[in-house]
Parts: structure tokens; sequence; C-alpha cells
């Protein structure tokens, strides 16, 4: 009865998935309809009297490390022959086989849990414990340029599917001891390996066991997107501005565990995350250090005002020529006047169709394959565009203003950031229409009071432009002073080591 | 979550039937965009006129003429309201920026238009403020015809700004002189009847209290724009003994300092110095020359700057603030007598010390 209640439990959790006792028999019932699910009986030497069953999962192993490794030595090693047979085990465990690891194992579970992640399982007959060896197949992409965070001036390394091959790219830019990686697992069905990643000795511990008691709290049926990760992570669901920071780029996930923030990567997806997630990392690229500072700071200046340019600009357009046009020049007003002539429709809802017109063009430019996505940008943009126009059914004005509002948002590096920015540029513009600049002081007030009540695995979002830590700032983040004068990690996260360079 | 939706559409429907404080939207091309007003007295009150200057009418059609609107109503807010009705578009006066006060009007008062401009919503006290001599503001602005007299004014006031015309104030600057020194001066306009140019300079009008009490033209015009520390937009000539030489006046340094005796303001010491540029001559001058060339223009504009402080004292019109400026050493003092001032000024008898520097 009490089983039966624990399975009408919303979606109940099985621990161990497989309780049967570990036998071969019971291996193969677990995978029976399983093509891939691979047995072979191999008599040791030769000698007919000794034999063990190698089962492994096709395609989850490499062919040739199997057949060298294991196969080659359990078919020709002599001693396997001679060796009393309560010493077989232990001679195969310790020194036969030439395969980096040789794990024992007891529980029918485990066994199955190593052979999806792409050991051999050997089994002999008589014995209630198997010998697993770890011979995963290393079909991967190779490491190639960060698409989404193209560098000018640096390194052109970009993370790449295979979580292993991710960590050795930190650890080769980290060499050190203090790099811890601790490894969970994610998802029933998906089983994917799940890596924290911190400095031992700057990363706050509170921060690093809040990121582990949620991963261990993540029950579901597998990581297949980013989301996945992103949303059962992070404190609150309710807010369009991302609380993760992602990065393709191995430099830039350095920066942020030398920061002391703590990393995370995910089987299968090609990124690292890091958190605490703060406002500023999301004006922040890789380029920023590689420039000259001068230069960085400029452009973070420039990255802040286009945030503010493609958020506000079309609800101040819609404030200002239809509630407040006093306050526009007479030149520029008589320009718009001239402009508005003959357009049929309200500048209300020439901006709202504009803006959901040019979020429709760069959708389907983003579904359809690079070449026809380009041609859909021309077509949608250029050539009904300047149609638009000539017709008089939208005001070039209306056009500029929003296509302003658009490019700019693309000088966000973060995309979940402009994505976020875009949904906000929306509603300030339907509260814009509703009451001018009122409306527009009104959403951004509401703006700035949902942005202050976000909270990253207990920091603030706004950290860096708050005193909510009761931390000093060290260094400012709207522009960036010379490297030799930031001597502080960031004030917004609980650092154990403050001071980054004498 | 339900009860954030349930406000959310209280609020929607409250919106939806119109029960809402917000401001109403109106289209801009659905409105006439006001450049000038023009002000005069009339038998009912006021008359206002105000014009729009050229107007666009779409991005390939040719430009519409200026529309001109007017009305006589007790009071200059009934005015404006009334023309409402006289347009087919949404009467605008949020870009007024040229403000013409016809001459009785400026002689009967122009406090109550003042006062108007800086509580209007739409208008404000950033409008240029024109006098029209021996006209109405309404001929001022007609004077424009189809064009409109908002370029000419806008040309003057931008060749003023750039020390190429006389002094153009705003009402602002003219309100807060009037507040502060009980005087101000006003740039006049004088209307013309030739067809190239419809509104030309006309000196400035001195205001004290709040009527107008008369003009300072010519070399007195100067005057005043010397003791203002502006210099004037003139090339002056002088003949020398085998010699024409004109020169320009670069800067303008003016300073008044007032003297006490106990609290009895006991005399008034202007000193002006001016530094002006050759700009031709027939043959170069020697250092004597120059010297020459240089009191001989001293003297020129000492006259000026005696007409024009002859003709304010007699008004009793300290529209440039020397009172102020010369007592602001001795606060306490200026307050005793700042009451009086005006008569103060017209019996002390000013000491004029005029340093002028000819340069190649």
């Amino acid at each position: 009865m009490a089983q039966e209640k624990h399975f009408d439990s919303p979606h109940p959790r099985k621990e161990p998935r497989f309780d049967q006792s570990l036998s071969l028999e019971n291996l193969k019932e677990i995978f029976s309809g399983c093509v891939d699910f691979m047995e072979r009986m191999v008599y040791l030497n030769g000698d007919r009297e000794r034999m063990v069953t190698v089962c492994y999962l096709l395609g989850m192993t490499r062919n040739e490390r199997l057949s060298d490794y294991i196969l080659r030595p359990l078919a020709q090693d002599t001693d396997l022959s001679r060796v009393p047979e309560g010493e077989l085990f232990s001679l195969l465990q310790y020194g036969a086989l030439y395969n980096l690891a040789a794990v024992r194992r007891d529980r029918l579970d485990d066994v199955v849990n190593d052979l999806l992640l792409g050991s051999c399982a050997l089994f002999f007959p008589g014995r209630m414990d198997v010998l697993t060896l770890p011979v995963p197949t290393e079909e991967k992409r190779s490491v190639g340029e960060p698409e989404n965070e193209p560098a000018l001036k640096g390194s052109r390394e970009s993370f790449v599917e295979s979580i292993r091959t991710n960590t050795a790219m930190v650890r080769r830019r980290l060499k050190a001891p203090q790099l811890k990686i601790k490894e969970h697992i994610v998802g029933r069905q998906s089983r994917t390996q799940v890596d924290v990643l911190y400095l031992e000795d700057m990363a706050d511990p509170d921060t690093v066991k809040q990121v582990e008691d949620k991963l261990a709290d993540i029950d579901i049926d597998g990581l297949e997107a980013a989301g996945n990760l992103e949303e059962y992570m992070a404190d609150t669901a309710r807010s369009p501005f991302p609380l993760m920071a992602y990065t393709q780029r191995p430099d830039r996930l350095c920066q942020g565990l030398l920061e002391g923030r703590v990393a995370l990567f995910a089987d299968g997806i090609p990124l690292g995350w890091m958190v605490p997630g703060t406002i500023d990392q999301f004006f922040k690229t890789s380029q920023d250090r590689a420039y000259h500072w001068m230069v960085a700071s400029a452009l973070s200046l420039v990255r802040y005002f286009c945030a503010l340019v493609t958020v506000l600009l079309p609800g101040l357009y819609i404030a200002l020529v239809t509630f407040h046009p006093e306050a526009i020049p007479p030149k520029l007003a008589l320009s718009i006047v001239a402009a508005k002539q003959e357009v049929p429709f309200s500048t209300i809802f020439e901006v709202l169709i504009m803006l959901l017109a040019f979020e429709v063009i760069q959708e389907a430019g983003l579904r359809l394959p690079g070449p026809i996505g380009a041609t859909v940008s021309i077509l949608g943009g250029l050539v009904v565009g300047n149609a638009a126009v000539e017709a008089h059914i939208v005001s070039p004005a209306v056009l500029i203003a929003v296509a302003i509002a658009g490019v700019a948002g693309y000088t966000q590096p973060s995309q979940d950031f402009g994505n976020a920015l875009r949904l906000w540029r929306f509603l300030l513009a339907i509260l814009a229409s509703l009451g001018g600049l009122f409306g527009l002081s009104l959403g951004c007030a509401g703006l700035i009071y949902h942005l202050a009540r976000l909270e990253s695995f207990g920091v603030p979002y706004l950290a860096p432009f708050t005193t909510g830590t009761r931390m000093p700032r060290g260094h400012p983040s709207l522009f960036r002073l010379p490297l030799p004068a930031m001597k502080w990690r960031d004030g917004a996260i609980q650092t154990q080591n403050r001071r980054n360079q004498r | 979550m339900k009860g954030v939706l349930a406000y959310l559409l209280t609020g929607s429907l409250l919106l939806l039937s119109g029960c809402s404080g917000l401001p109403t939207a109106r289209e801009m091309e659905d409105m006439a965009l006001m450049r000038t007003m023009g002000v005069d007295k009339a038998p009912e009150g006021v008359e206002v006129t105000v014009s729009t200057g050229p107007r666009a009418k779409g991005l390939q059609a040719e430009g519409e003429g200026s529309l001109v609107l007017s009305a006589r109503e007790t009071s200059l807010s009934a005015a404006c309201l009334s023309m409402q009705g006289h347009s087919d578009s949404y009467v605008f006066y949020g870009y007024v920026d040229q403000l013409l006060l016809g001459e009785e009007l400026a002689r009967a008062g122009i406090k109550p238009v003042l006062d108007y401009f800086a509580r209007d919503v739409e208008l404000g006290l950033g409008a240029q403020l024109w006098l029209v001599r021996g006209d109405t503001a309404r001929n001022a602005v007609e004077s424009g015809g189809e064009a409109g007299v908002d370029g000419r004014l806008t040309t003057l006031q931008m060749d003023g700004k750039l020390g190429e015309a006389s002094i153009s104030r705003t009402a602002g600057e003219i309100y807060s002189d009037l507040m502060e020194r009980g005087a101000a001066f006003a740039p006049a306009l004088a209307t013309q009847k030739r067809e190239d140019v419809s509104l030309t300079e006309g000196g400035y009008g001195i205001i004290k209290g709040e009527r107008l009490v008369g003009y300072l033209e010519g070399e007195a015009a100067r005057g005043l724009e010397l003791l203002a520390g502006r210099a004037p937009a003139e090339v002056l000539t002088v003949a020398q003994p085998d010699n024409l030489v004109s020169a320009r006046v670069n800067l303008v340094h003016t300073t008044a300092d007032l003297r006490f005796q106990g609290l009895v303001p006991e005399g008034l010491e202007l000193n002006c110095r001016v530094e002006m540029e050759l700009t031709e001559y027939q043959t170069p001058l020697d250092p004597i020359q120059r010297e020459a060339v240089a009191q001989e223009l001293e003297e020129l504009l000492l006259t000026r700057i005696e007409q024009a402080l002859t003709q304010l004292r007699q008004w009793q019109a300290d529209c440039v603030g020397l009172g102020l400026q010369g007592a602001v050493g001795h606060p306490w003092k200026w307050k005793q007598i700042q009451g009086d001032w005006p008569v103060w000024f017209g019996t002390l008898q000013p000491e004029i010390q005029l340093q002028v520097t000819v340069h190649e």
C-alpha cells in the first residue's frame, strides 16, 4: 500500500533505480529491447575453463580501446590461465588490463550507470561483483571559435559539448590545485553530468553550498537545454532578466573564477555559467580586459547608454510626440509633422506595430538558414520598410526610432539580457501610450523596483550600484580602471580573499 | 498572482472606460504649431495674433503658407482659447518662441502678458520678446505675408547672439530685470513696407515698472550696448590726416562702483574698457597715430555712453543694473537705498572712465 502511495505521488523518485541483485541476467533484462547493448564471452588466454562476459553499449565506447586494452589482454595474456581462480579478479583489476581505470562494482545500479557513461563491464561466472572499465568514446566537436562572443584580440577557443574537454580548458588556464571540480548527476533519464568549479580559497563557501544544494534538489527527467538548469537554479522565474551569466569563452569563465564566482558546466551544453549573477556581468565582454582601459571604458559606457536607448526610445518617442510635443525642439517637431502627414495611423499604433514587425523580421531571420535569413532581413528591413514609408503607411521618424532602439539592443553582450530589455521595451511603450512621460516614469520606477528585488544566490542583482552587501566595491562597474589599479576582486560577491594583486 | 491579475484587470477596465487622470493623446500632424505671438491693446481688452511660419504638407508636397489667427477678448487666455475655434487644427502654443508687443500695449503695461507666459503650461518665458515701435504687433506679424515673420525674427535673434545685431532678450530676462532692477530694456522693431524685409531694428525700448517709457536709438542705443557690456555691431570710421581708419569693437567690459557717504550714495563711477581692432586703413599706423585714433574713438564712444546715460537718468530707469552692480560690495547699504535708487540714479552724476585699446 505504501509502495502504491509512493508511486502515486507526483514524479516519484526511486533510489536506487535498479535494486535487483547483480547478475548478467538481470542486466540483460534491464537492457532488453536495446539494440546497442552488446555482450561477448571471452575465453581467458584460450582456456575454455575460464571465461568472462564483456558487456558494453555500442557507440558509447571506443572500439579501439575496448579491443586493444581489454579484449586483447583477456585473449592473449598467459597469466590469466595460470593464476588461481580466486586471484583472477584482482589480477585483472590491478594489472593485466591496460585500461586507465578499473572499478569493482557490487550493485546493479552502479553497473548500469557505468555502462551508460561508456564503460564496459566484465562478468565472472559465479561471482557477485563486476569489474567495470571506462572506455568512453571521444567523438565530439572540435574546439572552435566562439561564435556568440567573437574575439579580435584574444583567445579563439570556445567551449564544446564535452564537459571533460571544457573542464580541461579551464584547468589549462588555471593550473592551481585550488581549482575544485565537483560532479553532480542531474536528470533521471538523461543522467547528465553537471560540474561545479570554484577556486577553494577565493569563492564563498556558502555560495558553493547553495549551488550544490540546488543541483541536488533538481529532479527532472532530462537536462537538454540551458533553461533546464537556469530556471531551476535561479531564485525566481518571474523575471525576464538572466540571473546567471554564461559564456562560451574559457578566458572569461576563468576571469569569473578569479573574481571569486562559482562556475557550472553541463555535459552536452557548450557554455559555462558563472554565479552569482550581478547586472554588471551582462554588460562586460571578454574583450574589456584586452583593449586599452580608456577604449574599454568608453565602450562600456556606450553599452550602458545603448541599454537605456533600446528600452526607452520607443516609449519616449510616443510620450513626446503624442503627449508632450512642447519638449521637442521646434525644427525637429516640424520635421516630424512633415513626415507624419498623410500617414493614416496614430503614432502609438505605428510604434507598437513597428516594434512587432521588427521582432517578426528578427525571428524570421533567426529561424531560417543563414543565406535565406539574410535575404529575409534585407527584404523585410529595407525593401518593405522603404516601401511602407513611400506609401505613407508609416512615418520615417517612427521607423528611425524603432530601428535605433533595435540596433542599440544588439550592443548588449548578453543575448538573454537583451531579450529582457526587448520585453520591457514593449511594456514601457504601452505605458507611455497610456500616460505619456508620467506612464513612462512609472514604468521606469517599476523596472528599477523589479531589478532591486532580484537576488542571485543571496547577492543583490544591482549590487555593483548599491551598498546592499555592505562590502566595498573596490572598483567602478560603469567603466574600467587600468588593470594595475584594479587591486580588488568584485566587491559585490563575498570572496574570501579580496586582494587580487600586490 | 490572482490578486495581481485582478488589479490589472480592474485597472484596464477603468482606463478603457475613460476613468483616468492620465493626459490625453494628441497627434502632432493635427496641430497648428504656432511660432510667433503678437499682443496688442484692444477696446475689448487684448488682441492676440499668432502665426505658424511656413508649414510643411507631407514629404512630397510643396510647403504651405503660414497660418495667421487673430482674436480679441477681454483677457489673453480667453483670446488664446477662442482661437482654437478659428482653425481646423488644434492650435498649439508650445512652440511660441517669438513674442511681439504692440507699442500701445507696452505703454499700458506688459506685466499681465509676462505673467501669463510664466504661468501657462504651453507657453514659457524662454520666448524672445520684441517691442513693435509705432505700430501694432498684429501688423508686425502679418507683415511677413505667406512666409511669416518667424524666419526674420529668428535671424535677428541669432544675429543678436553673435553680436551682429541688437541685443536679443527673452521674456524671462526682461521679467527678472523688472523684478530685480525695476527697469529693463527690450529690442524694438519697426515695420517696413519693403518687399525684401518686413521688420527692421528700431533701437531699444526702455520699460520702467511695467510700462514703456521711451526708446533709445542711434548713438544712444549703441551707448546702452556699451553699458550692458556688449560690443556694438558696428564699424567706426575715424578720419586722420591722409588716412581713413576703420575699427570694430571686439570686447567691452563695463563695471560700476557706487560710493557711499554713510548710508547716502555719493557718486557712481563707471569703468569701461573697450578693445578694438583695426579693420581697414589706407596707410599703416605708427604708435603715435594709433594713439591718436584710440583717443578719437574714445571720445566717440564716450559721447554715446553719455547720451545713453543722460536719457536713462532722465527716465530714472537703471535698466542695465548699474546700481546693483556698483553696490555689490555694500549689500546692507544697498538694501537701505534700493527702494529709492531710481531717484538717486537720476540725481547722481556718473563719473565715466573709458579706456580704449586699439589692436592691429
